[in-house]
C-alpha cells in the first residue's frame, strides 16, 4: 500500500513572454509526490527546476496544468488562499536562508504561526530548536548565527506549521560542505523520523544523495529519474544528461 | 580609473531612482528657502536705513534658523541613503574595489543628484526672494524706499552651504560605510546594537544644553526685561535647540522608548504588532531616520505656535514690532513643518524601498499583503507615539519660560487646544507616509 499524494503536479507548462519570443520554462510536466519521501529534482541551468517550484508553491500561475496539494486542486486559488496556504501547508527553505533580521531564532521559527494569527506553541517551537540543535541559541539574532545555524532555523521554521510538503530551493548552495551535510542529514532525518514530504531543487549530487529519489529535468521536461542514487551515480548521469535526452 | 568610478556612479543612480530623488528634493527645497533668506539680506546693503534692520533680522534669524532645520535635513536624507547601501558596497569591496574607490563612487552620486538639486533650487530661489519681498513690502513691514538689490551673490552662498553639508553628510557615511574589512557588509543589515559616535552625542548635548540655559536665562534674566521680546528672543529657539538635539539621539531614544512599547503591545497577537515591535528596538537605526524629524516637527510647531499665541495674548494692544515678529514666528513654524514634513516623507520612502527584499521575504512565507502593510504602519504609529512625546517635551523649554516670563504661570492660559492639533497633524504625516511608501512597494 502506498502513502496518500502529498504534492502533484498534472500537465505542468510555464511560458515566459508571448509568440515566438516566448521562453518555455515547463514543457508539460507530470510528477507526483508521496507522503515521507525525499526528491531531488535536479537539472542544468535553464532547465525549469525554480519555475517548477515557484508554480508548486503557488508564487507563480502556471501557463497551464494543475497544482494539486494534499489532494486538492489549488491552481486556481486566489492571492488571499494561496498565502494562506503559503503559510500552512508548505514549509520552505531558501538558498539564502530568508530570516527577518530582527527576530530571534526562536521568533522566526514562530513566525508562520503569527502569520496566522495564532500564538506559537512553546514547546513545539522549542523542540524544533532541539532538533537543529540550537537549543542554546534561541535568543540568538540571525545576525550573530552562522549561515549553517541560519539554515537550521529557517528548516525548524519550515517544519513549525507540520506542512504537507516541504519546498527547499539550493538549500545548501550559501553553505561550505561540512555545514552543508549537517543540514541535509536534519532534512533527512525530518522525513525518516518526521513523516515529512521533501521536495528539492538542487545541482549538487551530494545533496542528491540525500534524496530517496532524484528527478532530472532537461528543458523544462521530466529527462529521467534514479532510486536510490549515490552521488557518484548522479554525478555521472548530469554528466550525460544529453544520453537521456535522446533516449526519450 | 576615475572615469570609471563616475560611469559606475551614474550607472548607479538610475538603478535608485528613489533615494536620489530624495536627495534630490531635499537639496532642491534647501537651497530655495535658505536662497530665498538670504537675499533679503543681500538687498539690505542697498536698503533704506529705516529697513536695514527689519531685513537683517528677518534674513539673517528666520533664514538662520530655517537653515539649521534644512541643513539637518540635507544631511539626514544623504545619510540615509548612504548607509542603506552597505550591503551593495561590501560586494563591491568583495570584487576589488578599495575603501577609497567605494567612497569616491558615493560622494560622486551625491555630488551629481546634489548638483543638479542646488542648482534648480538656486533658480527657484531667485524667484521667491523676489516675492517673499514683495510680500513684505506690501505687509508695510519695508518702505516703498528700499528696492529688492540681490542675485548671485547670495543665491550662490545659500545653494554652497547646502551642497557642503551634503557633502559633509556623504563623507561621513561613506567613511562609516567602508569602515572595516571587505565583504563582511555583504550580509543582512544585522539588528545594529551599535552605540553612538562621541560626537554626534556631543553635538546633543551641546545642543540641548543651550536650549535649557536659554529657557533658564528667561526665566532668571530676561522675564524682568522691559522689552516684552526680550523673553521671546532668549525661549523661543529652546524648543528647535531641544528638539534637533533629541533629533541627534533618535537611534539610541527609539530603542529606548520602543521597548516599554513593545511590552504594552505584548498582549496583542496580531502577527503586524509582533513585527512592529521588535523592528524598532532591534533595527532603531533603520527608523530613526524617521523619528529625528517627527521630534523636530513636533517640537518646532508646538513650541512656536503656543509662543506666538501667549504673546498675542499678553500684549493685547501690541509694540510697533509685533506684526513683523508674529509674521516671522509664522514664517518659521511653516517653514519648519513644511521641511520635516518632507523629511518624515522621504525618510519613509527611503526606508521601504531599504526593506523591499525583506518584505518579500515575509510574502513568501505566507504574510498576506495587509499583514505586510500592518506592521509598517504599525512601526509609524510607534514612531509617532515617541516622536510626539519627546517633541512635545522640547517645547516645554519655550513654552514653560515663555508663560512665566508673561505672568500665566508654568501652564499657559490658553491656546492649549494647539497641542493635540499638532498632534494630530504630526500623526497623520507620520501615518500617511507611511501607508503612501509601503502600498506602492506590497501590492
Amino acid at each position: 500500500m502506498s502513502a496518500p499524494v502529498a504534492l502533484e503536479v498534472q500537465g505542468l507548462t510555464r511560458t515566459y513572454g508571448e509568440g515566438a519570443a516566448g521562453v518555455v520554462a515547463l514543457a508539460g510536466i507530470d510528477l507526483a509526490f508521496r507522503r515521507g519521501t525525499f526528491t531531488a529534482v535536479m537539472g542544468p541551468s535553464g532547465s525549469g527546476k525554480s519555475t517548477f517550484l515557484t508554480c508548486a508553491a503557488g508564487l507563480d500561475r502556471p501557463t497551464s496544468g494543475r497544482v494539486l496539494i494534499g489532494g486538492e486542486d489549488v491552481t486556481d486559488w486566489d492571492e488571499e488562499r494561496r498565502t494562506t496556504l503559503r503559510r500552512e501547508r508548505i514549509g520552505f527553505v531558501f538558498q539564502g536562508f530568508h530570516l527577518l533580521p530582527y527576530l530571534s531564532a526562536e521568533q522566526n521559527i514562530g513566525l508562520p504561526r503569527r502569520l496566522a494569527g495564532k500564538r506559537p506553541d512553546r514547546a513545539r517551537v522549542r523542540a524544533l530548536l532541539e532538533r537543529v540543535g540550537l537549543a542554546d541559541r534561541a535568543h540568538h539574532l540571525p545576525g550573530s548565527l552562522s549561515g549553517g545555524q541560519q539554515q537550521r532555523v529557517a528548516l525548524a521554521r519550515a517544519l513549525v506549521t507540520d506542512p504537507d510538503v516541504v519546498l527547499a530551493d539550493e538549500p545548501t548552495g550559501a553553505l561550505d560542505s561540512a555545514t552543508a551535510r549537517q543540514v541535509l542529514g536534519m532534512l533527512r532525518a525530518s522525513v525518516t523520523d518526521l513523516g515529512q514530504t521533501v521536495v528539492m531543487v538542487t545541482h549538487d549530487p551530494v545533496a542528491a544523495s540525500y534524496a530517496d529519489e532524484v528527478v532530472f529535468l532537461v528543458d523544462g521536461r521530466v529527462a529521467g529519474r534514479m532510486a536510490e542514487p549515490t552521488a557518484d551515480a548522479v554525478a555521472g548521469q548530469m554528466a550525460h544528461l544529453d544520453d537521456l535526452v535522446v533516449a526519450r | 580609473m576615475s572615469a570609471g568610478t563616475t560611469t559606475l556612479a551614474w550607472r548607479s543612480l538610475r538603478h535608485r531612482p528613489l533615494g536620489a530623488t530624495a536627495t534630490f528634493l531635499a537639496v532642491l527645497l534647501g537651497t530655495a528657502l535658505i536662497g530665498s533668506f538670504a537675499t533679503l539680506v543681500e538687498t539690505s546693503f542697498t536698503a533704506a536705513d529705516a529697513d536695514t534692520g527689519n531685513l537683517v533680522v528677518m534674513g539673517a534669524v528666520v533664514g538662520g534658523w530655517g537653515a539649521l532645520i534644512v541643513l539637518f535635513s540635507v544631511a539626514s536624507t544623504v545619510g540615509i541613503t548612504t548607509t542603506q547601501r552597505a550591503a551593495e558596497i561590501g560586494l563591491l569591496r568583495t570584487i576589488g574595489a578599495t575603501p577609497r574607490q567605494a567612497r569616491r563612487l558615493i560622494a560622486r552620486e551625491a555630488a551629481g543628484v546634489a548638483v543638479l538639486g542646488a542648482v534648480l533650487g538656486a533658480l527657484v530661489a531667485a524667484g521667491t526672494g523676489r516675492l517673499l519681498f514683495a510680500l513684505l513690502q506690501s505687509g508695510g513691514m519695508v518702505s516703498d524706499a528700499t528696492r529688492y538689490d540681490a542675485g548671485r551673490a547670495s543665491v550662490g552662498a545659500a545653494a554652497l552651504l547646502v551642497l557642503l553639508a551634503a557633502g559633509v553628510a556623504a563623507a561621513v557615511a561613506a567613511r562609516r560605510a567602508t569602515r572595516g574589512p571587505a565583504g563582511v557588509l555583504v550580509r543582512d543589515s544585522v539588528a545594529e546594537q551599535g552605540r553612538m559616535r562621541w560626537w554626534r552625542v556631543a553635538i546633543a548635548v551641546l545642543l540641548i544644553g543651550y536650549g535649557l540655559g536659554m529657557a533658564v536665562i528667561t526665566i532668571t534674566v530676561t522675564a524682568h526685561d522691559k522689552d516684552p521680546y526680550a523673553a521671546m528672543s532668549t525661549s523661543g529657539s529652546s524648543s528647535i535647540l531641544v528638539g534637533v538635539g533629541l533629533a541627534v539621539l533618535a537611534p539610541v531614544l527609539l530603542r529606548w522608548c520602543a521597548t516599554p512599547v513593545r511590552l504594552l503591545s505584548g498582549a496583542s497577537s496580531s502577527a503586524s504588532a509582533h513585527l512592529a515591535s521588535y523592528n524598532t528596538t532591534r533595527r532603531a537605526h533603520l527608523l530613526s531616520g524617521v523619528l529625528a524629524p517627527v521630534i523636530v516637527l513636533t517640537a518646532a510647531a508646538a513650541g512656536t505656535l503656543l509662543l506666538v499665541d501667549i504673546d498675542t495674548r499678553s500684549v493685547p494692544a501690541g509694540t510697533p514690532d509685533s506684526d513683523t515678529i508674529n509674521l516671522l514666528n509664522n514664517v518659521v513654524v511653516a517653514m519648519i513643518a513644511l521641511f520635516a514634513a518632507i523629511m518624515v516623507v522621504n525618510a519613509f520612502v527611503a526606508t521601504v524601498a531599504h526593506r523591499r527584499t525583506e518584505l518579500e521575504r515575509l510574502r513568501l512565507l505566507g504574510a498576506t499583503p495587509r499583514q505586510v502593510r500592518g506592521s509598517v504602519v504599525a512601526e509609524a504609529a510607534v514612531v509617532a507615539l515617541i516622536g510626539v512625546g519627546l517633541g512635545l517635551l522640547a517645547a516645554l523649554t519655550t513654552v514653560v519660560p515663555f508663560a512665566i516670563a508673561r505672568h500665566e504661570g508654568v501652564v499657559p492660559d490658553g491656546g492649549l487646544w494647539l497641542v493635540p492639533a499638532v498632534v494630530a497633524a504630526v500623526a497623520a504625516v507620520t501615518l500617511g507616509s507611511a501607508r503612501g511608501a509601503v502600498r506602492s512597494a506590497v501590492r
